[in-house]
């Protein structure tokens, strides 16, 4: 990791992976943020990413939501963002894709999906 | 009528319907009236075996007169109300009038035939109607065979005034719409001299700016300014009373006369008293001008001022606002008024002068925006610099309904006007650099009191920038630097990025559709959507690239 401040961790939830991020996501690691996404996809059929402590995310961070998302869906996994902070909020929105992701305010609710 | 049908009209229908179709014809062949009703009536008059026909039309007035006759009498020129006599009654009433004896009916006006030795034996007359009611009438006199008319020469001659009805209504028309359009281009004629009066925009930190809206084509107000031989700018702003084309003649006269007893410098209030005491002696009754009038003087940055009868100036730091009432009456009223003046230390504060069409503009609900109001629409753009300013408080009165002339003349030194550097910037083009690069960028931005959400998505624009430049101009080399550069132009802010890459094809940067879904390809698009404009420009040199992207501010803290 660049900073001490990014973070990437995966925790396994019963049958249910949380990615979580922290810090903010940039092209200097957000292809390990990309890596830990598909790995999650690959051990598990329900993947959450929990945003609510970042406070950037950049175009290659969202590429890297957006490819988990496709990858999940051509396998009819389940794939969902978790706690969306305003900062990853404001750029989804931008993208146009606060209506693309399923987003659930805690992981909770994404687990039941 | 009774008319037998077509198929088994006799001879004198065909005869009448034949005589129909020339007339209308005829009629309808050229817009010149006097010409195309001269040839009508004698031939109306032998088609009704009459000995004298005339054709009346009500003027604008409302009076009726005779435009063509034929007959042993000239009557042509001979003017009735509406309602009096035949002719009268047939257009008081939209309906044609049959006199059997003109000597025993109390219609007939007697007075032709007393002047003239002329015996009116029997009268015709049919109203030339249109949808919007008689505008005149068609009149026949004694048959030529001695008889009297009868209800089926009534419904002949109302048959025949129904063609030449419509051809003058035509040509009436016709002309008001020939003459709104000259109107309309005298005053487009008038409303440009009008402009050609207000002084020409001085750029290059000019500390004073005026705007003038006028209500209708043409302004009753004015403003104008002029350097003088001491080195001060000498400044007029005026609202004449009353509105439209009297006003704007008066405000030609006394923007002149302001202009000329301005030129030698008098004292402000002097400056008035002279002014006043012309208009006094040449103005109409019941008309006045309210004007401020002044000097700035730049090397001290104060100004005197002296008002006859303006709204109060106001004087504005930024966060308070003061009011300063005018010195003395409109200009026209008194012959021997007095004017006070003030001299106000203006240094970086704003004199606002405005006409009390600013103060009386609308909103939706129909309220008044008042003073207050004004002062509440100032303050929102007080961190603007005076142009873009005044531009705001244009833009925001004229989204409401204004109802008189509008004339705003803005005072201020324009310091700090120019483009300054807010950031400069020298960083290795390598990702990891980024996060120290968006940082900075942040305080810069909040120290211009840029809203968060701005910024944010300023940061974001200028990032991905960056990322581009290292991922597609460097692809990825190391060794390789980026400049940032970030200034303030007014109200603007402007990002530049300097990179030593290959010159990259500014046509091979293209914004990818938000609307789809795919991973990449975000990057121009977003900041396509975030900045104003940007332009990408390969150095002549074939190395290296400069991006140069915009995003004005509208106000402090104020998001678009």
């Amino acid at each position: 990791m660049s900073n001490a401040n990014n973070e990437c961790v995966s925790e396994t939830l019963g049958d249910y992976v949380l990615v979580r991020l922290r810090g903010e996501v940039d092209l200097s690691w957000s292809q390990q943020v990309r890596r830990a996404i598909l790995d999650a996809l690959g051990a598990s059929g329900k993947v959450g990413v929990e945003l609510s402590q970042v406070s950037y995310i950049d175009s290659s961070g969202i590429a890297a939501l957006v490819e988990g998302f496709q990858s999940a869906r051509g396998k009819g996994q389940q794939f969902g963002l978790v706690a969306v902070s305003q900062a990853v909020l404001a750029v989804l929105q931008l993208a146009r894709l606060d209506r693309v992701f399923p987003i659930f305010p805690d992981i909770e609710t994404a687990r039941i999906g | 009528m009774n008319a037998p049908p077509l198929a088994a009209a006799g001879a004198p229908e065909r005869r009448a319907l034949g005589f129909l179709a020339d007339l209308s014809q005829s009629l309808a062949l050229s817009l010149d009236l006097r010409q195309t009703l001269a040839l009508a009536v004698p031939r109306i008059a032998d088609f009704m075996q009459a000995e004298a026909a005339s054709l009346f039309l009500l003027d604008p007035a409302g009076t009726l007169e005779c435009r063509i006759c034929v007959g042993p009498v000239d009557i042509t020129g001979l003017k009735l109300a509406v309602g009096q006599g035949v002719v009268g009654r047939a257009v008081a009433e939209n309906a044609t009038q049959i006199v059997r004896d003109a000597r025993s009916d109390a219609r007939v006006n007697a007075s032709v035939d007393a002047e003239t030795g002329f015996v009116t034996r029997s009268i015709l007359c049919a109203p030339l109607s249109t949808a919007q009611g008689a505008i005149g009438a068609l009149e026949v006199i004694n048959r030529r065979d001695g008889g009297l008319f009868d209800a089926d020469d009534a419904e002949i001659l109302r048959v025949i005034a129904a063609p030449a009805a419509l051809a003058i209504h035509n040509v009436q028309l016709a002309h008001g719409l020939i003459e709104q359009q000259r109107i309309k281009r005298e005053l487009d004629l008038a409303r440009k001299i009008q402009k050609s009066m207000l002084p020409k925009r001085r750029r290059g930190g000019f500390p004073l700016i005026g705007v003038n809206l006028p209500a209708h084509e043409i302004s009753g107000d004015f403003y104008d300014y002029f350097d003088l031989a001491d080195g001060r700018l000498a400044f007029v702003i005026g609202d004449v009373s009353g509105k439209g084309l009297d006003a704007a003649f008066l405000m030609v006269r006394v923007a002149s006369l302001l202009h000329w007893a301005g030129k030698h410098a008098p004292a402000p209030a002097a400056w008035l008293a002279e002014v006043n005491e012309e208009l006094c002696k040449t103005l109409q009754e019941g008309r006045f001008v309210c004007a401020v009038v002044g000097q700035y003087d730049h090397a001290s940055r104060s100004v005197t001022f002296a008002s006859a009868g303006f709204p109060p100036a106001l004087l504005h730091d930024g966060g308070h606002f003061e009011e300063l009432p005018a010195d003395g009456p409109p200009l026209g009223i008194l012959a021997e008024a007095q004017y006070a003046e003030r001299r106000i230390d203006l240094d970086a504060r704003a004199l606002y002068l405005f006409s009390d069409g600013a103060t009386d503009v609308r909103d939706a609900a129909r309220n008044t925006l008042g003073s207050e109001g004004l002062r509440g629409l100032i303050a929102r753009h007080a961190a603007l610099a005076p142009e873009p300013r005044l531009r705001a408080l244009l833009g925001d009165l004229k989204r409401m309904r204004l109802v008189d002339d509008t004339t705003l003349l803005l005072l201020q030194e324009p310091c700090g006007q120019s483009a300054h550097t807010l950031l400069e910037l020298k960083f290795p083009a390598r990702p990891e650099q980024m996060r120290q690069v968006r940082a900075s960028l942040r305080t810069a931005l909040d120290s211009e009191e840029v809203a968060p959400e701005l910024r944010d998505k300023l940061v974001l624009a200028v990032d991905e920038a960056c990322t581009n430049i290292i991922r597609h101009a460097y692809c990825g080399g190391e060794g390789e630097t980026i400049a940032l550069h970030l200034a303030r132009e007014q109200d603007m802010l402007v990002f530049e990025l300097r990179d030593e890459a290959p010159a990259v094809d500014p046509a091979r940067l293209k914004k990818r559709d938000l609307s789809e879904c795919k991973p990449g390809g975000l990057g121009v698009a977003f900041i396509d959507a975030l900045m104003d404009d940007w332009k990408l420009e390969p150095l002549a040199s074939g190395k290296g690239n400069i991006l140069r992207m915009r995003k004005r501010l509208i106000g402090v803290g104020e998001a678009e």
